[in-house]
C-alpha cells in the first residue's frame, strides 16, 4: 500500500480550485499554501508554452525531510504519507530546506484575512497546534483514516479523498494506491507515461504528473 | 458538536448555476464542497470553481455594510467623505418611499419622455439569480429606465448576441466541445469564463484527443492549454477570418470540400440577388427566386419540384427586387445567386492579404483552413439518442474583443458562414447557440423557432418602417431606436447601446431628447465607476444624480456617491429558487433540466434583509402591493407562473407574504410545471435535497431539429434583412436631422467587409490633439477566473490564490518589449493614452505580442476594502468612451493603444 497521486496537466487549467480547497480544508491561514498551482512559462515569443503545474509535498519514498528532522517530528506512515507530529515539532526549518519541492510552511505566526482578528469560520477552523511548527500537504491523511475506517475506498469515494482531488473542476487530480497495479493511478503511470518532478534527486515522489 | 451540510447554488458567474453544500458546525459555516448528489446529473459532476469557496468568507467579511447607511455630506465628490451614519432598515425603507412616492405624484416620466426611475444591475446574467422578487417590485411600477449601462453590456460577446441570436438563436455561441475535434478559437478563452462546466468539457476533449488552436495576442489561460498559440495583432480578427474563408473557396474544390446539399436547403446562398442588392423575387408572391438548374429557369425558393437550385453563375431572370420602405424595382436583368456573390466577395481576401494585416503567416493562416476541411466530416452522421443526425466535428469560436465594437459583425458572420460552408452549425460537433435572451420563449431555444418571411425564421426585431419606428427614445440608450437587432424583451435595455446614456450627459447629440439624470436610481451588483469606460467621466457624472440606492456589500467607487445603502442579504443568506440545467451559456449543456434552491444557511451575521423581503415592503408603501403579487403570480422574477395547467398557487393580492411564503409556492409551481402537474415539492422539500431535475433530450441542444422539423433556412451568407433595415434606419434618423449615426448605419452589409478597424482606435489620439505614434502598444483586458462576475474583489482569500495566476496584479507586458524601454519585471510603469493615464507594476512575459500590453479584469478601486490594495492598473482608466468607439449594435471593445514607460 502506497497511496500516491497522479496529475494530469493535460486538463490542468491552474484555477487554483484545488488552492483554496485545500485552505478551506485544513483551515490554513492567510498566505500559507499546502499546494498551489504554479503558471509556468517555456520558451520565448512567439514559440512559447505556458504550463500549469500543480505543487505539493510529493510524499516521497526516500523523503529528504524525514531524516534530518532532529527530533523525529517528520516521519513516514507504512501507507507512504509523510506527516509532521505537530507535538514534536520545535519548527527549526531543517527539513523545508532539505525539500527539493520547497513544499513545507513555518507557520510562525497566524495571519487572519483581516486585520480585526479571526472572522467566525476562521476562529472555528483555525488550529492552534499548527502555530510555530512546520506544516506541510498531508493526503488528506484525516479523510483518507476516516473513510477506511468506514469501509470507503480512497480515490473513488470522495469522502475518503485528498479535497484538492473531490474540487477538482478539470478532473485533473488522481488519487488511489500506487502499489495496486490495477487501481486507477496505477494505471494511468503505465499508460500514459506519468514522470515525476526532480527524479535526480532520488527521492522518488508519490506524485506523479501525466504530460502527454 | 453538531456538522450540517446544506445544499445551495453558486450563480457568482453567467456559466452556472452550479451546485454545492455549505458545511455548517455549530451554526458557523466553515466550508464548501461540491454537491456530489448530483454527480450523475451535473454536466461537471457537481464541481463548483474557486469562487464558490470563497462564499464562506463573502458571509463573514468584517467589511461589508452591516446596517442601513444614510449619506449626510450633500456634496458627492470622491474627496468628500459621504458621512454615513446608520439608519434603521425602516428609516431606510421610508427614506426610499418618500423618494418614490415622490416620483408617482410627479409622473413616472419626465419632460423627456424619460423614465424618472432608472435601476441598473450588473454582470449581466448573474442577478437575477439573486435578484429575490425585485424584478416583480419593479414590473409593479411601471416603466423604468434599466438601460443605463455599467460596462456589462455594451462590453459583452455583443454583436455575438445579436447576431447570433439572429442567424441560429446563439446568445452565445458554444462548440459542442464533446463531439467536436477540431477548434480555431479566436480568444474564446472558455477555460477562464466557460465555468466548471467549461472546464469539464475542455479537459474531457483534450485528453480525448481533440486539436484546438488559440489565435490571440496574449497567450491565456486557455492558450494555455492549446496545440498551438498563433498571435495575432488585436482587432484584425476578421482579416484572417476572411482569409480562412477564401482559402476554403478559391483554394479548394468547395463543390468537394463543403456540404453543398446543406448551403442549397439550409441556407440563402442560391436565392438570386437584384442590381439593387435585394433578393430578387416572384412579382406575385413576393418570394426570392432561384435558379431551377434542371428547368433553366427562375422559381420561388420553396418550389417542390427543386432539386437543383444554382449557387454560382449569372442567370438572366425577371422579378422585383423589394428595398428599404416598400421601394420596388422591376428586374430583367443578368443576377447571380448569393452565393456567387459570395465567392467574388471573398476574392481579395487572400491570406497574403491577411498576413500583412494581422501578423499571422498566410501558410498558417492556410494550414488552419485545410485542417478546419479535414476535420469537418462533411456527409458524416451521428446518433444522437436514437436519432441520426449531420455530424460536423469543427467550431470556429470567438471571444470578447473579438465579438464586440467594430469588426464583431464581421467575425461573427465569417464564423458563422464558416460553419454553414460545410454544414456545421447547429448539429452534432459543431457550433451551437446556448440559450436564447431575445427571442421567447426564454427557457427553450429551440421552441423560439417559428417560420417568417423567405423561408428564414421570424424575428423579433425592432421595427424600422415609418409607421411603426420609435422616434422617440423610452429610455435614454434608445436601443428601440437605433438598434433594430435589440429587439425588444426585458433583456434589452441592458443590450442596447447602454453607454450612450452616460455619453449623452455632457454632450447631447443633435435632434435628440435632452439628456435627463433620473430621479431616483437604484442599483445592484454594479459598479460602473468601475467597470465601465472613462471611469473618471463616470464618477463626475455621479456626482450630479440626484438620489441613488445602492443595494451594497462593501463600500465601492459608485456607491461612493450613492444616498441610501442597503445591504441585502446575499448569497448563502437568502432565499431563492432558480431555473438550472438544459441549455445555458456559457458551455452548460445538461441531460436534465429543473429548479434548484439558494436558502440562508446559518443566522446572518449582520443586519441584512432578504431582497424578497425589501421588494415586498418596498411594494407595500408604495401603495403598489396588488401590482406585486400580481406580477408575482405570473412569474415576473420568480421564473415560474404561480398559476398553470392543473396548478394555482397564486398568491392572494391583499396579503404581503413573507419570502418563504412565497418561494414555498414558487417550488410547488415549479415542480408541477416541469411535470406536467404530476409532481409537487415544497419548500421544506428543496431546504433538505437542493434541487429537483427532470430529463432533457440532447437532441434539444441542436436547432437544427427544429429547423428542418418546420423547413427552415439560415439567413447566410447574405444579409438581405440587414442591409434593408440599415437603410430604412438611415431613413428615419435622416428624416429627423440625425447624422450623428451615419458611420454606425455602415454595418449594415449584405456582405460584410474588411475595414481598417485597428485604425478606429488608432485615430482617437488625432481627435484629442495627439499623434497616433505616440502611443504604439495595445492595451487589452483578459478574464481571471477568480475575479470574473462574482462581485468579489473585497474577498482577500481570493486575492491570495489568484497570487499564483499570472496577471494578478500588475500590467502584462512583452519581456522584449520592456528590455527596449528599460522596464523590469516589477518596475512601476505608466500607462497612458489619449484620454487618460493610469499606472501598475510590470510583469514581464513571453506570451504576449510585443505591441500589446495586459491589464486582467477591471480593478482599478480606491473605495472597496482590500480591493484598493491592490494597486492594479485598470483599461477602462484610460479607454475612451466615444460614440466613434461604438459599432451599429452599440457595443464596444476593451482594447485603447497606450504608451508605457517606466516612472
Amino acid at each position: 500500500m502506497r497511496w500516491g497521486m497522479v496529475i494530469d496537466l493535460k486538463r490542468c487549467v491552474g484555477c487554483q480550485t484545488c488552492t483554496i480547497a485545500c485552505k478551506q480544508e485544513h483551515g490554513l491561514p492567510a498566505e500559507i499554501f499546502w499546494r498551489f498551482v504554479a503558471d509556468c512559462e517555456v520558451g520565448e515569443y512567439p514559440n512559447v508554452r505556458r504550463l500549469f503545474l500543480p505543487m505539493q509535498c510529493m510524499h516521497c519514498a526516500n523523503p529528504p525531510c524525514v531524516p534530518v528532522c532532529p527530533t523525529g517530528a517528520s516521519r513516514q506512515r507504512s501507507d507512504g504519507i509523510v506527516f509532521v507530529d505537530y507535538g514534536q515539532c520545535v519548527g527549526c526549518g531543517y527539513c523545508a530546506l532539505a525539500c527539493p519541492y520547497r513544499a513545507r510552511h513555518l507557520i510562525h505566526e497566524v495571519q487572519w484575512y483581516f486585520p480585526g482578528g479571526p472572522t467566525p469560520s476562521e476562529a472555528a477552523t483555525s488550529q492552534p497546534e499548527r502555530h510555530g511548527v512546520m506544516t506541510k500537504c498531508t493526503f488528506c491523511l484525516n479523510r483518507v483514516d476516516a473513510g477506511l475506517a468506514d469501509g470507503l475506498k480512497p480515490g473513488e469515494d470522495a469522502a475518503a479523498t485528498p479535497m484538492c482531488s473531490v474540487a477538482c473542476i478539470a478532473n485533473a487530480i488522481h488519487f488511489g494506491d500506487l502499489d495496486d497495479p490495477e487501481s486507477p493511478v496505477a494505471r494511468l503511470i503505465k499508460d500514459r507515461g506519468a514522470v515525476q518532478l526532480l527524479p535526480e534527486c532520488g527521492t522518488d515522489p508519490s506524485v506523479y504528473y501525466l504530460t502527454e | 458538536m453538531t456538522t450540517e451540510r446544506i445544499p445551495v447554488y453558486c450563480y457568482q458567474c453567467v456559466a452556472g448555476p452550479d451546485l454545492l453544500k455549505v458545511i455548517v458546525r455549530d451554526g458557523v459555516a466553515i466550508g464548501v464542497e461540491p454537491n456530489a448528489d448530483f454527480a450523475e446529473i451535473h454536466p461537471a459532476c457537481g464541481k463548483v470553481c474557486v469562487r464558490a469557496y470563497a462564499l464562506i468568507q463573502k458571509l463573514y467579511n468584517p467589511n461589508r455594510i452591516k446596517t442601513p447607511m444614510r449619506r449626510t455630506n450633500p456634496k458627492k465628490a470622491r474627496t468628500e467623505d459621504p458621512g454615513w451614519v446608520e439608519i434603521s432598515w425602516d428609516e431606510a425603507l421610508d427614506l426610499l418611499t418618500e423618494r418614490l412616492k415622490g416620483i408617482r405624484a410627479k409622473g413616472l416620466l419626465d419632460e423627456s419622455g424619460y423614465p424618472r426611475l432608472a435601476a441598473t444591475f450588473g454582470s449581466g446574467g448573474i442577478a437575477p439569480a439573486y435578484l429575490g422578487t425585485f424584478a416583480a417590485f419593479l414590473a409593479a411600477w411601471g416603466p423604468v429606465d434599466q438601460g443605463i449601462g455599467s460596462g456589462q453590456g455594451v462590453k459583452c460577446y455583443h454583436s455575438e448576441h445579436l447576431y447570433g441570436e439572429f442567424w441560429h438563436r446563439a446568445f452565445t455561441v458554444a462548440a459542442d466541445v464533446p463531439r467536436c475535434d477540431y477548434v480555431l478559437s479566436f480568444g474564446y478563452n472558455g477555460d477562464a469564463s466557460g465555468g466548471v462546466t467549461g472546464v469539464f468539457r475542455h479537459a474531457e476533449a483534450r485528453v480525448r484527443g481533440l486539436t484546438w488552436v488559440q489565435i490571440e495576442p496574449h497567450l491565456s489561460i486557455t492558450g494555455a492549454g492549446a496545440a498551438q498559440w498563433v498571435p495575432i495583432r488585436p482587432k484584425t480578427d476578421a482579416a484572417v477570418l476572411l482569409a480562412l474563408l477564401h482559402v476554403i473557396l478559391h483554394e479548394t474544390d468547395w463543390r468537394r470540400t463543403c456540404d453543398i446539399p446543406f448551403l442549397e436547403s439550409m441556407t440563402n446562398s442560391s436565392y438570386l440577388v437584384g442590381p439593387h442588392g435585394y433578393y430578387l423575387r416572384d412579382p406575385e408572391s413576393g418570394k426570392p427566386l432561384v435558379w431551377d438548374l434542371d428547368r433553366d429557369r427562375p422559381v420561388p425558393f420553396d418550389d417542390p419540384r427543386l432539386a437543383t437550385p444554382a449557387l454560382e453563375g449569372r442567370f438572366l431572370a425577371a422579378g422585383v427586387e423589394i428595398g428599404a420602405d416598400g421601394e420596388r424595382w422591376s428586374v430583367a436583368e443578368a443576377v447571380r445567386p448569393a452565393f456567387s456573390l459570395l465567392l467574388h466577395h471573398l476574392l481579395p481576401y487572400t491570406p497574403e492579404w491577411a498576413a500583412g494585416v494581422a501578423d499571422v503567416p498566410a501558410a498558417t493562416i492556410r494550414r488552419m483552413a485545410h485542417e478546419y476541411l479535414e476535420h469537418a466530416n462533411v456527409g458524416g452522421t451521428i446518433d444522437v439518442e436514437g436519432t441520426t443526425l449531420p455530424h460536423r466535428p469543427v467550431a470556429v469560436l470567438l471571444g470578447k474583443t473579438v465579438t464586440n465594437g467594430w469588426g464583431g459583425y464581421e467575425c461573427c458572420w465569417a464564423r458563422t458562414v464558416m460553419a454553414a460552408l460545410v454544414g456545421a452549425l447547429e448539429v452534432p460537433g459543431g457550433i451551437l447557440g446556448t440559450t436564447v435572451r431575445l427571442n421567447r420563449p426564454a427557457v427553450n431555444r429551440l421552441d423560439s423557432v417559428k417560420p417568417g418571411p423567405d423561408g428564414f425564421m421570424a424575428q423579433p426585431l425592432n421595427p424600422t418602417s415609418r409607421e411603426k419606428w420609435q422616434g422617440q427614445p423610452h429610455i435614454r440608450n434608445a436601443y428601440r431606436t437605433l438598434v433594430p437587432l435589440a429587439a425588444d424583451s426585458p433583456w434589452s435595455a441592458a443590450l442596447g447601446p447602454a453607454h450612450l446614456p452616460w455619453l449623452f450627459m455632457d454632450s447631447p447629440p443633435e435632434h435628440w431628447p435632452a439628456p435627463t439624470l433620473p430621479e431616483v436610481w437604484i442599483i445592484y451588483r454594479t459598479n460602473p465607476a468601475i467597470s465601465n469606460w472613462e471611469t473618471g467621466r463616470i464618477e463626475a457624472d455621479l456626482e450630479r444624480f440626484p438620489f441613488i440606492a445602492a443595494f451594497a456589500y462593501t463600500q465601492d467607487e459608485t456607491n461612493w456617491y450613492a444616498d441610501l445603502l442597503l445591504p441585502e442579504a446575499t448569497d448563502l443568506e437568502s432565499l431563492q429558487l432558480y431555473r438550472i440545467g438544459g441549455t445555458k451559456y456559457i458551455e452548460q449543456y445538461w441531460d436534465h433540466m429543473g429548479f434548484a434552491l439558494r436558502q440562508p444557511v446559518t443566522a446572518p451575521p449582520y443586519d441584512t434583509r432578504d431582497i424578497t423581503d425589501i421588494a415586498t415592503e418596498l411594494a407595500r408603501r408604495c401603495g403598489l402591493s396588488k401590482e406585486y403579487i400580481e406580477a408575482v403570480n405570473r412569474g415576473a422574477g420568480v421564473g415560474v407562473a404561480l398559476r398553470g395547467e392543473g396548478y394555482d398557487y397564486a398568491l392572494d393580492p391583499a396579503a404581503g407574504p413573507s419570502a418563504p411564503e412565497i418561494w414555498d409556492r414558487v417550488c410547488r409551481a415549479a415542480t408541477r410545471s416541469l411535470t406536467g402537474g404530476k409532481e409537487e415539492r415544497d419548500l421544506a422539500w428543496f431546504k433538505a435535497n437542493g434541487a429537483y431535475f427532470v430529463p432533457f433530450s440532447e437532441k434539444r441542444y441542436y436547432l437544427h431539429t427544429a429547423m428542418k422539423a418546420q423547413g427552415l433556412r439560415y439567413e447566410l451568407p447574405y444579409q438581405e434583412r440587414i442591409k434593408r433595415m440599415g437603410a430604412e434606419l438611415a431613413n428615419r434618423l435622416h428624416e429627423r436631422g440625425i447624422t450623428w449615426w451615419d458611420v454606425q448605419l455602415q454595418e449594415y452589409q449584405p456582405l460584410p467587409a474588411w475595414k481598417d478597424f485597428p485604425d478606429i482606435w488608432a485615430k482617437i489620439a488625432v481627435k484629442h490633439g495627439r499623434r497616433p505614434e505616440e502611443f504604439p502598444l495595445w492595451l487589452l483586458t483578459s478574464r481571471s477566473m477568480q475575479y470574473s462576475w462574482g462581485a468579489n474583489v473585497s474577498l482577500p482569500i481570493l486575492a491570495d490564490v489568484a497570487r499564483h495566476v499570472t496577471g494578478h496584479f500588475g500590467l502584462m507586458l512583452n519581456r522584449g518589449t520592456a528590455k527596449r524601454l528599460g522596464i523590469q519585471d516589477g518596475d512601476l510603469v505608466e500607462i497612458e493614452s489619449a484620454t487618460g493615464r493610469t499606472r501598475g507594476h510590470a510583469i514581464l512575459r513571453e506570451g504576449v505580442r510585443p505591441d500589446v500590453a495586459v491589464a486582467l479584469q477591471q480593478f482599478g478601486h480606491w473605495a472597496t476594502p482590500v480591493a484598493r490594495d491592490f494597486d492594479m492598473p485598470s483599461l477602462n482608466q484610460v479607454a475612451a468612451m466615444d460614440l466613434d468607439l461604438t459599432d451599429a449594435t452599440g457595443s464596444g471593445a476593451d482594447v485603447v493603444k497606450v504608451a508605457v514607460r517606466r516612472v
